[in-house]
């Protein structure tokens, strides 16, 4: 019995685009691709370090996943298509799968890749350390085994459903053995020099400057990558990465500030890729969490009022631009088989049952101010409606609208800006805050990046686990179901029936889905639109 | 010069260097928020964290933590990075050449046209060239150095075209030997003059103010009468006692100079120690930002230093016992 | 001296812009036309005649923004003199009268906090402690005052002499009094320009700040305003423009004003 997952890919892509994917690029148009040349792509941050199977550091992923492959790759559609493994067989339900490994593939160094690299990279590197695929394939994966150099197999307790779309090079790269064994895997210098299977080869690393790669010629799709030379160019500064995109120093964005599109669009010159898959996590809702453990917090209609005194369309339009939607349900629209349309307990944007709400909840304005409690549960009388929003400095812009949006009903917002070096610690462990916002990546299956957001286990003190603090054991149950459920249908069943709770008990507000946006020199084609963006890519003069 | 002098003004560096340590390592020490944070990306577990907090010594309490650090500060040692697993002092290291190279042009191309700027204005003191040149230059001095740097990326790069955006070298063909002092010399040129432009009102502002009073001296007026051509009048006779309030502030340029440098790194692409210090800030990685606010205070104690001793060569009224 | 002051091109200048910035930040609630928070407007819009000078992303006036910018400015401009003023004349006073190994400790200290760098240190703090403007006035109260306590340790040191000569004659006048009565009074005009200088430098620094994002976000900053114009640099000019000329004029014009009143002091000794 074969797994598949559908998806669909967020958004039509804009004029001008092309979707490479992580399956061997086709050229498209009627010219054959420019071969040679060097592609300058602009990051954002400096990594710090390039091994991408120790974290889920969204820059470490983006400036390194070109070095890597994973053994099940992922089409457009988000389909499982071959990459290091050519062929497999799920066998047992679901508890067991065979992965065939590609004859032929060698590591940037000659070494030859074996099955003995995989079991490696999953036992000493991504379960200890890949928080995704240690809280997930971890948690029911049984053992690895390698008859023989070109065989893996995962064996699991109970039969596992989304295995075949956490394999890719996202999820679980794989890493040479024969560099790590024996070392402390977070030390070893080739941390900074990787060494990989990847299109692209290690060149040369300077720290908050550039990092430059040269083509893998024995890279296991023969004819790619059409490209000679690729830098990474480190531009902390949106405004200087967009110039730097108009002055020609730069070929390729990962994102541009959503003001600049429409700029961008006007000049001519430039390609869209519109993507809401990204290195570091993939199909991101904005989403509101609630300190449930706070009184304030703990009526459900109050919850729902603020829900209906946000106006999403608001958000899309002045904070991404359009870069985005409106969130309709608690799993993203990304992930086409779980996504619950129309369902009718989602918060809509209503201010005057929103301020109807409020009053009834116990709320009370005076004289258009700031409402106060009065005989609301837990909540001394005259308690200001008034609680703190702590957000990534990155997320102002939201804070800002939220603040101005909620005083509409009088509500009082404190923005309380935090770096992700304190948001963690302060949200997560010490728990201190009132509401936060927070994207959360669904990736492209709820086991991923949506159960840890309402699970009880899932509680503290991790970052960007369960953040509301949700206690649900009918919840908890259905996620169990939902894991080890192998049938789409079934599947999809389970999770339309857990996101109707999930509005109901409404732990959290799903504001908005985004979109990024990669933009490139329209001399350039070919681009997929994440870690591999530039396996198939080609420029012309 | 005394050598009881020079080796008492030595001696004052240490009390000064002792207190900004302590003050940087405690301030750091005592925010909220748990640096360890800055290396597991979105989400690790609880056993990781512990391991890398015994990794990177947090358990120990503060005034141990602050002990080895001092001890190790004196022999060099800054530190390990938490985010890149490396020595802090080679971290710092790597980047301050960029960084020396911005600051230095800027301090010699400040004070060459500051002093010029200066002396234009002195000798035509209060009639239009003085006034408009002094303005102009307090005006630049005023304007906050971002929005200075953004206007020559606008004018200067993208519409005119001839200067690149950012970055200290050419992301597709660095090149080699002459070819690429070229290439970073024309990187520097709108860092620098952002970066100057802004302490050129100062140096010509004490340079007028020295020259005017000096001007007006009795030895001067004397010249004058003798008829010494008005040239050798001010540069012979004048300038070189004008000069010395120039030099005395040097310390406090270079300080002013290196926190300007910061916000013109960022604004540039400039990949020097101010835009390690904001990554460093980002990611929460004290040892670094500890490491970079230490070097800067000694520098600016050490530049306080040399122009205390260079005042008192210059200057032979300035002896104290 | 208030005619001498204004006389000079510099200090009339200095003493008009520094004007218009005690007016507009006293003022601001009369003054801004729309609430600084409010996103009725359009979305970047170009100055207009609703919008005198734009909107920013949000659709918040600018205008309105940049008044109650400058009552922030004023704010923490003050709060931080008030500060310098208190710490550094009570170290000064102290380290002038006392002399000795008092004297030399105090003036350690005096140096050491003189080289700090002011800016890195807000950085830090801001970094780690969290923006806020409590933050900035404390980080800036506490390292600004060393210039400060040197004038009035000179003016203490320049009047001791003069007192002891004069207490010889005057029986009976405690010293302490007299050391307040006839040194404060000095040091104020100098104090006063030097605070005119330390003022246009902290909002330099809070500017700074605000650009690389460690402004507070719960209320209306030059700085904040600064940052937030940066990605829209080339879409929005006038968000960037604007706050910035504002920074500007103000410190010009403290900066003209503090250099015309040295000199009227200095030009009476």
């Amino acid at each position: 019995m074969t797994v598949v997952a559908v998806g669909v890919l967020a958004a039509g892509c804009n004029s001008g685009s092309d979707g490479g994917g992580d399956s061997a690029a086709e050229p498209t148009g009627t010219t054959a691709p420019t071969r040679g040349g060097t592609l300058v792509a602009a990051l954002d941050s400096d990594p710090g370090q390039l091994n991408p199977a120790i974290t889920t550091n969204g820059g470490v992923h983006t400036a390194s996943e070109i070095m890597f492959n994973g053994l099940v790759g992922l089409s457009p559609e988000q389909t499982p298509v071959p990459e290091l493994a050519d062929s497999w067989e799920v066998l047992e339900d679901g508890a067991l799968y065979r992965f065939d490994l590609r004859d032929g593939v060698t590591w940037h160094d000659g070494e030859p890749f074996t099955s003995a690299d995989v079991k490696f990279t999953f036992e000493e590197m991504l379960l200890p350390f890949h928080a995704r695929t240690k809280a997930s394939v971890g948690a029911a994966l049984e053992s690895i085994e390698t008859p023989d150099d070109d065989t893996v197999e995962f064996r699991f307790s109970e039969p596992y459903a989304p295995l075949l779309l956490q394999l890719d090079v996202t999820e679980a790269p794989i890493l040479p053995r024969h560099v790590y064994e024996g070392t402390d895997v977070q030390e070893n210098p080739a941390n900074s020099a990787p060494v990989g299977t990847g299109p692209f080869v290690f060149a040369s690393y300077t720290p908050d400057s550039e990092i430059r790669f040269t083509a893998n010629r024995s890279y296991f799709r023969d004819d790619l990558p059409h490209l000679d030379e690729l830098v990474m160019r480190i531009i902390p500064e949106g405004g200087n990465r967009v110039a730097a995109l108009e002055a020609g120093e730069v070929d390729w964005l990962f994102g541009a500030p959503g003001a600049e599109l429409a700029r961008l669009q006007e000049s001519g010159g430039y390609g869209f890729l519109e993507t809401s898959i990204n290195p570091g996590g993939s199909n991101c809702i904005m989403t509101v969490s609630f300190n449930l453990d706070r009184p304030m917090f703990q009526d459900v209609q109050l919850r729902r009022a603020l829900g209906q005194a946000l106006d999403g369309e608001q958000f899309v339009e002045r904070v991404l631009f359009g870069q985005g939607r409106v969130a309709e349900a608690p799993i993203s629209s990304g992930i086409g088989f779980a996504h619950a349309a129309d369902l009718d307990g989602m918060p809509q944007f209503d201010r005057a049952e929103a301020e109807r709400l409020l009053d009834e909840a116990g709320w009370v304005r005076s004289d258009g101010g700031t409402r106060t409690a009065q005989g609301v549960q837990g909540v001394p009388d005259d308690t200001p409606l008034a609680f703190g929003f702590t957000h990534f400095p990155t997320f102002g812009q939201y804070g800002q609208l939220l603040r101005a949006q909620l005083a509409e009903v009088g509500a009082e917002v404190e923005l309380v800006p935090l770096e992700p070096a304190a948001f963690g610690d302060t949200v997560f462990t010490s728990r201190d805050f009132d509401t936060n916002i927070i994207s959360y990546c669904n990736g492209v299956d709820p086991e991923i990046g949506v159960k840890r957001m309402y699970t009880t286990d899932n509680i503290g003190p991790v970052p960007f686990s369960n953040s509301s603090a949700y206690r649900s054991p009918d919840v908890d149950r259905l996620f169990d179901q939902a894991r080890t459920t192998v049938d789409d249908g079934e599947r999809a069943q389970i999770y339309r029936e857990l996101q109707e709770q999930l509005v109901e008990d409404l732990p959290y507000l799903w504001i908005v889905e985004t979109v990024g946006t990669r933009v490139y020199d329209s001399a350039c084609e070919g681009f997929g639109p994440a870690g591999h963006f530039a396996e198939g890519a080609h420029c012309s003069a | 010069m005394t050598r009881r002098y020079v080796l008492r003004r030595l001696l004052q560096v240490l009390p000064t260097a002792t207190v900004i340590l302590l003050v940087g390592f405690l301030l750091i020490h005592l925010a909220p928020g748990d640096p360890v944070l800055a290396l597991a990306g979105q989400s690790g577990d609880a056993e990781y964290y512990a391991f890398m907090r015994e990794k990177f010594g947090l358990d120990e309490p503060l005034t141990t933590q602050l002990a080895i650090y001092a001890g190790n500060a004196l022999r060099g040692d800054l530190g390990t990075s938490y985010v890149q697993g490396r020595p802090v002092f080679d971290i710092i290291a790597e980047r301050l050449p960029a960084t020396m190279l911005l600051t230095g042009t800027a301090l010699v191309l400040s004070t060459a046209v500051g002093i010029v700027v200066g002396i234009v204005a002195a000798t035509s003191a209060g009639r239009w060239p003085d006034v408009t040149v002094s303005t102009t230059a307090l005006a630049l001095y005023a304007a906050p150095v971002f929005l200075l740097g953004q206007l020559a990326i606008l004018l200067l790069a993208l519409r005119a075209g001839w200067f690149p955006v950012q970055g200290m070298r050419d992301a597709r063909d660095p090149g080699t030997g002459a070819s690429q002092l070229l290439d970073v010399g024309h990187h520097l040129v709108l860092p620098v003059l952002v970066l100057a432009s802004q302490e050129v009102a100062a140096v010509a502002r004490l340079c007028r103010v020295g020259l005017v009073d000096e001007l007006a001296r009795d030895h001067v007026r004397t010249a004058r009468a003798k008829g010494v051509p008005e040239r050798v009048v001010v540069t012979k006779h004048a300038l070189r006692r004008a000069l010395l309030p120039v030099v005395t502030v040097l310390g406090g340029r270079v300080g002013h100079l290196v926190s300007g440098a910061v916000i013109v790194e960022v604004v540039f692409g400039w990949p020097g120690i101010g835009r390690l210090l904001v990554t460093a800030m980002q990611t929460r990685d004290a040892p670094i930002v500890l490491g970079i606010f230490l070097l800067v205070a000694v520098t600016v104690v050490l530049a306080n230093l040399v122009t205390d001793l260079l005042y008192a060569w210059l200057d032979p009224r300035v002896r104290y016992s | 001296m208030l005619v001498r002051l204004l006389a000079s091109p510099g200090g009339g200048l200095g003493a008009a812009l520094t004007l218009v910035l005690l007016v507009v930040g006293l003022a601001a609630p009369l003054l801004a036309p729309y609430d600084p928070f409010a996103v009725d407007g359009p979305a970047l819009s170009r100055p207009t005649g609703a919008h005198p000078l734009g909107t920013d992303a949000l659709g918040r006036d600018l205008l309105s923004g940049i008044i109650w910018g400058a009552r922030t400015s004023l704010l923490v401009a003050g709060c931080v003199a008030v500060l310098v003023s208190i710490v550094g004349a009570t170290v000064g006073l102290l380290s002038g009268y006392a002399g000795g190994w008092a004297d030399d400790v105090l003036m350690r200290l005096t140096e050491a906090f003189q080289v700090l760098p002011r800016f890195f240190l807000a950085l830090v703090v801001i970094a780690f402690f969290g923006p806020g403007l409590d933050r900035l006035i404390l980080v800036l109260g506490l390292t600004s005052w060393p210039l400060l306590a040197r004038v009035v340790r000179a003016e203490v040191l320049a009047l001791r002499t003069r007192e002891f000569v004069e207490a010889a004659r005057v029986h009976g006048a405690s010293r302490t009094r007299i050391l307040l009565r006839e040194i404060l009074p000095n040091a104020v005009p100098p104090a006063i320009a030097l605070l005119g200088l330390v003022v246009a430098q902290v909002i330099l620094i809070e500017a700074g700040l605000g650009f690389l994002g460690l402004g507070d976000p719960n209320v209306v900053s030059w700085g904040a305003l600064s940052s937030e114009a940066q990605q829209f640099l080339r879409v929005a000019w006038w968000l960037s423009l604007f706050p910035g000329v504002a920074i500007l004029l103000a410190v010009l014009g403290l900066n003209l004003l503090g250099d015309a009143l040295t000199d009227v002091v200095t030009g009476r000794r």
